[in-house]
């Protein structure tokens, strides 16, 4: 055996396998350093780093639909403190209070994940653009304005209105408003990637689909 | 060395078969590793730019990384009566005694200069104030400042007399004026300091009033702001005053 390798060792004498030898130990050290590298990243990913993107659907749901509750609540305020019809009122302050604390929540989840509260740039629902081959939802969604959003002038008649005047427009406003918002609750409910995202999506769907049927009842019942 | 020995180190020499499965193994995991990280690298921010001036637990007030922001501490402040008068250091106004209604900052676009004391109070609450020169700014680039500011929570746009540039943006305890409307850091501003809850009192606070308390359609107006001399007379007060019905030496008696 050793007389088979004698000459070619010979040939080739003590420094190839120095530097194999060298080769190897650096190989193993890229090696080591490879794993503390991959295991530190880990690491990261676990702790708090494996937050949602910043363009990733749940970052955009939280923001737009932040802005869209701030104006739902701006409405009802109104409605609470103005009107005189004591169902309005009630449904008033429900929508009130109920959406004060779910935009506490989405603000919370924004801030935790280091995400800016607001859109800054973006065109509003540009987070419904994703996922391409999405029959129906990929087109046209990204918009300067909200779907149901009030204007300022339609805030501006509800800040001034009185008596069943008021009621009315509050309903219809706030009507409009709901079924607004249900598409973007739609989809953050079935495309967020954090499960209390597509939890909180999801009972907010619930609740105003219901209150979109509540809202059609009262206009009803108003004429 | 003896032949002996020759042989061993020999044999613990490393096969060249060794060293290119290693090397094989470490190009793969590498690359791996790698694909994995700049794949997570590129799930880029809604804008890069704007991604370093949103604030986080190592950076609180990122607004100080923007040229020309001034920042200031409000220590003490109180509720004014109604009609009193406040003399600020900063104009427009950045923080300090303020009245007890703030102005609606839900996005309102106000045609018309509002009284400084009540926005001061929007701005303890979270809001950003655009304030402009209606003598320099208008026409379109006004319009670029409402589209930044109508129907976005905790801002508020208003023209304001006497303004020494184009441009003052306000937050609490913050100010940065500009000569552009479409300058850059108008962005990084908002980022960096609406509703960020490390620089601003009251956190959660609203931005809605009630429409008896403050309508955004007829505001109070704005009035040209008291001289610092006045300060102490009656109806007008300074900005750090603290509460007077509690002076400083009663606790200490207690």
């Amino acid at each position: 055996m050793s007389q088979g390798r004698l000459p070619i060792t010979g040939s080739v004498p003590r420094r190839p396998r120095a530097v194999g030898r060298t080769v190897s130990i650096a190989l193993a050290a890229m090696m080591v350093l490879l794993i503390g590298a991959i295991g530190g990243y880990v690491l990261a990913k676990a702790q708090g780093l494996n937050r949602p993107a910043p363009d990733s659907v749940d970052i955009g749901f939280l923001q737009d639909m932040s802005i869209h509750h701030e104006q739902a609540v701006d409405m009802a305020t109104r409605a609470r403190s103005a009107s005189a019809d004591p169902g309005v009122r009630r449904l008033a302050f429900d929508i009130e209070t109920g959406q004060i604390a779910q935009i506490g929540r989405m603000q919370g989840w924004l801030e935790l994940w280091q995400a800016p509260v607001q859109p800054i740039s973006r065109a509003y629902m540009s987070w419904m653009d994703q996922g391409g081959g999405h029959q129906g939802s990929g087109h046209g969604v990204s918009m300067e304005a909200m779907p149901g959003m009030a204007s300022s002038e339609e805030l501006g008649r509800l800040r001034t209105a009185t008596g069943a005047q008021l009621d009315v427009l509050f309903l219809q406003l706030m009507k409009r408003h709901h079924e607004g918002a249900l598409p973007m609750l739609r989809y953050a409910s079935q495309r967020a990637t954090r499960p209390e995202v597509r939890n909180l999506a999801t009972q907010m769907l619930r609740a105003q689909s219901s209150e979109v049927e509540l809202l059609r009842e009262l206009l009803a019942e108003r004429g | 060395m003896t032949d002996q020995e020759k042989q061993d180190n020999q044999d613990r020499a490393p096969s060249w078969k060794v060293i290119a499965g290693l090397t094989v193994l470490l190009v793969v995991s590498a690359g791996g590793f790698g694909y994995a990280y700049f794949a997570d690298r590129t799930e880029a921010p809604e804008d890069p730019a704007l991604a370093a001036f949103v604030p986080s637990p190592s950076n609180p007030d990122p607004s100080r990384q923007i040229p020309g922001v001034q920042v200031v501490d409000f220590p003490n402040r109180t509720h004014i009566k109604p009609g009193e008068r406040v003399v600020y250091t900063f104009r427009p106004p950045i923080g300090g005694s303020h009245d007890r209604t703030w102005a609606t900052c839900t996005g309102v676009v106000y045609e018309r200069p509002v009284r400084s004391e009540n926005v001061v109070h929007s701005l303890e609450h979270g809001a950003v104030w655009i304030a402009y020169d209606p003598r320099r700014v208008d026409g379109e680039s006004r319009a670029s400042l409402a589209t930044r500011v109508d129907g976005r929570p905790y801002t508020l746009l208003s023209p304001v007399p006497d303004l020494d540039v184009p441009v003052a943006l306000q937050s609490w305890g913050h100010q940065l004026k500009l000569d552009d409307p479409n300058d850059q850091r108008l962005d990084q501003f908002l980022t960096a300091l609406r509703q960020n809850p490390n620089t601003h009192p009251e956190v959660g606070a609203t931005c809605r009033v009630d429409a008896d308390e403050f309508d955004p359609q007829n505001p109070p107006p704005y009035e040209a702001p008291p001289a610092t001399g006045q300060i102490g007379t009656l109806g007008v007060r300074g900005e750090n005053d603290a509460r007077e019905e509690r002076p400083e030496t009663e606790e200490g008696e207690g």
